[in-house]
């Protein structure tokens, strides 16, 4: 690695947190070094084998539970073609249908939130119960056949963990914490249930939704795109850890990389850190290199009078970005005080674009009142700033999907750095090939 | 030109890097024994180390500027181990940081009392040998307005006019006091550097503002500072040079 200095970041040792996180790095698999085909990115042909072998079989993050508290409370979220309904019963379990209407196909309701006693389709009034059957359909009598077999919308497998509801459009789909695992262990001593929403965006971006997940599957870019960050956290010192299909990484903060010198002020993303800690910049005597001890330490120390309960993370994750990606289209990047994750939904025709959701979460403070959700703002690329970070990847993305498209690019070059990537098109060939890869399959 | 400093005794308050370690340096070539201290013991090893190359000796040891005694203590050290001090160069500074009240301490213990007690230290030194040479480092941020209202630049202002006072009533025993100004300054690891690699927006600003369209080096400011600390500045006492590329728009008359 191209670095300046060599910076030796003290982390935690496994055995003295075994109840927490699991932090040992996992043995790297040998995943080969093949080009990974630029076909899969644009290819109409690959999309929808992806939608025939992923998302109608894997796992789907649906949306928060927090925002289904009260019986009849709905997410309507959508994946490629598929509008579905996830909705909180009178037994306060949750159950997910098709949001569509049996009668003659119209959509029961609009991708969103909302709250209702039933679900009436605008058309003819076909009405159905927070369950998916029909209660009525007007004039009956006026249907010889009778009501539609079974006078139940499909229901599809649904189920909660982690603060958030996900379903699956496979009726046979394994039991979720299966699917998952072992994402529970991980994230489970975070307590992201204790986290309110601060924003909820959707992008559409002109790229194959992988491009996106690459691109936050890997810190070898921080270099390169966001030179800024090289002054927030350590790029060269990434622990890198793949599972069956998910992956993650864990990127020391507030700290220097060693790809820059080492300042003698502090940087001021690492300043931000200090103070909102609560911590006063000003009167710290430390090195700018001993700054991300000295936070979790006083982290350690002040959190539970500040209403926050740290006491099943360790030292590491009160300041460093644990970066899970849950397959097939999940990235979270999972701190002790909020969480900044993304959602990335393919375009229902078009693998040339995608939706980017963008949801952050905070820890709400014990005692504090919890704030008010920001309301869903849904936008196109360009058309407004997503803060300068993600600006970076934004404005980058188009022009690499561009280039997938290159007579002169064959496929991805990945290198160790992006071993997630490699790993994640890995899972993807499982799934989308399970007898292996014939000759010509891209 | 001869500057005269081959053989003199120079004592420079943190010189591990920047403008301190380029002053550092410069003497060590033109024959200075140094003093030299920074906050960490590792950077003073390796600056020793790295200063000897020129065949002078060179000594040096950690010390935290704020703690007044522990200070006092170094510099009573670095005399003794100089066996003398003909130049006195004092460069530490808290740095700039605005919204906590801490920042006016942190400036006053660091900025102004750093300088003080140097000066302090060594004028009976210096007036007993009959001369000496003193450059007090303030900044372009104290004679125009800079980087919002902050201590840093507020606290660097007495020194200018301090110098002034020094330089008077101490010229008649032969030591000379001068202020050298500098403008913004990058090196790898300073403040600009940070600031071209977070604040992009912000750093080309900078440079569209200055006449060459860059930033001054540490050796830029060195060879001034040299310059005024040696005997070839014989007559220069109480004067105040701006060394900024023409960065600052006032006219100084």
């Amino acid at each position: 690695m191209d670095v300046k200095r060599k910076v030796d970041i003290i982390r935690v040792n496994p055995q003295d947190w075994p109840n927490g996180t699991p932090t040992w790095k996992e043995e790297d698999p040998d995943l080969g070094y093949d080009l990974i085909p630029a076909d899969r990115y644009t290819s109409e042909a690959f999309a929808k084998l992806e939608w025939e072998r992923i998302w109608t079989k894997v796992w789907l993050l649906g949306g928060r539970s927090d925002d289904i508290k009260e019986p009849g409370d709905y997410i309507c979220t959508e994946i490629g073609k598929e509008s579905v309904l996830i909705v909180r019963q009178h037994d306060m379990s949750v159950r997910a249908f098709y949001n569509v209407c049996l009668h003659r196909g119209n959509k029961l309701r609009p991708e969103g939130l909302g709250n209702a006693e039933n679900f009436r389709c605008m058309y003819h009034h076909w009405t159905y119960g927070l369950d998916g059957e029909i209660q009525r359909i007007p004039d009956l009598d006026t249907f010889p056949q009778g009501c539609p077999p079974g006078a139940k919308i499909p229901s599809l497998p649904c189920a909660e963990w982690g603060s958030f509801v996900w379903f699956s459009l496979n009726p046979d789909v394994e039991p979720l914490e299966r699917f998952l695992d072992p994402m529970p262990k991980h994230l489970d001593p975070y307590h992201l249930e204790r986290m309110a929403w601060v924003r909820d965006i959707t992008v559409e971006w002109d790229c194959n939704w992988k491009a996106s997940v690459d691109a936050f599957s890997e810190v070898y870019h921080v270099q390169g795109i966001h030179p800024q960050l090289q002054w927030y956290l350590d790029d060269t010192n990434a622990q890198i850890d793949v599972y069956e299909r998910h992956s993650r990484y864990l990127v020391p903060f507030a700290t220097v990389s060693g790809r820059v010198a080492l300042p003698s002020a502090i940087p001021p993303a690492i300043y931000e850190i200090m103070v909102k800690a609560g911590m006063d910049p000003a009167e710290y005597e430390g090195r700018v290199s001993d700054i991300r001890r000295d936070v979790q330490l006083f982290k350690r120390a002040h959190g539970a009078e500040q209403g926050k309960d740290y006491s099943e993370l360790n030292d590491d994750q009160l300041t460093d970005d644990y970066h899970y990606s849950i397959f097939p289209n999940v990235s979270m990047n999972v701190h002790a005080d909020d969480v900044m994750m993304f959602r990335q939904r393919p375009h229902p025709t078009d693998p040339n674009k995608m939706f980017y959701d963008i949801w952050m979460i905070e820890l709400v403070p014990e005692g504090e009142e919890w704030p008010e959700r920001p309301k869903h703002k849904r936008f196109k690329h360009g058309d407004r700033t997503i803060g300068q970070v993600l600006d970076q990847d934004a404005f980058n993305l188009p022009t690499v999907q561009k280039g997938m498209q290159s007579a002169g690019f064959k496929g991805l070059w990945v290198g160790d750095q992006e071993l997630r990537i490699r790993h994640f098109h890995k899972v993807i060939d499982d799934y989308v090939y399970p007898d292996g890869k014939a000759a010509n399959d891209i | 030109m001869d500057l005269g400093l081959s053989g003199k005794k120079a004592i420079i308050v943190g010189a591990a890097r920047g403008i301190g370690m380029a002053v550092a340096e410069t003497l060590a070539r033109e024959g200075c024994d140094l003093a030299i201290c920074a906050r960490g013991e590792d950077s003073v090893k390796d600056a020793v180390a790295d200063l000897k190359r020129y065949g002078t000796n060179v000594v040096g040891k950690a010390v935290n500027v704020k703690k007044a005694d522990e200070y006092k203590e170094w510099l009573a050290w670095a005399i003794e181990a100089l066996g003398g001090v003909d130049i006195l160069i004092p460069l530490t500074s808290s740095g700039g940081g605005m919204g906590s009240e801490k920042y006016w301490y942190n400036a006053f213990e660091v900025d102004v009392m750093g300088p003080v007690r140097a000066v302090e230290a060594v004028i009976p030194t210096m007036e007993e040998k009959g001369g000496g040479s003193i450059v007090l480092i303030a900044t372009t941020s104290v004679v125009e307005a800079m980087g919002g209202p902050q201590a840093y630049n507020a606290m660097k202002a007495p020194l200018v006019t301090w110098g002034k006072q020094l330089a008077l009533f101490h010229g008649k025993n032969g030591v000379r006091v001068n202020v050298v100004s500098p403008g913004p300054v990058e090196f790898e690891g300073g403040n600009w550097d940070m600031i071209k690699g977070t604040m992009e927006k912000f750093y080309n600003a900078q440079l569209r503002q200055q006449p060459t369209g860059r930033l001054g080096t540490p050796e830029e400011i060195a060879r001034a500072i040299v310059f005024l600390a040696s005997p070839a500045a014989s007559w220069v006492n109480g004067s105040h040079l701006v060394v900024d590329g023409g960065f600052t728009n006032r006219t100084h008359f």
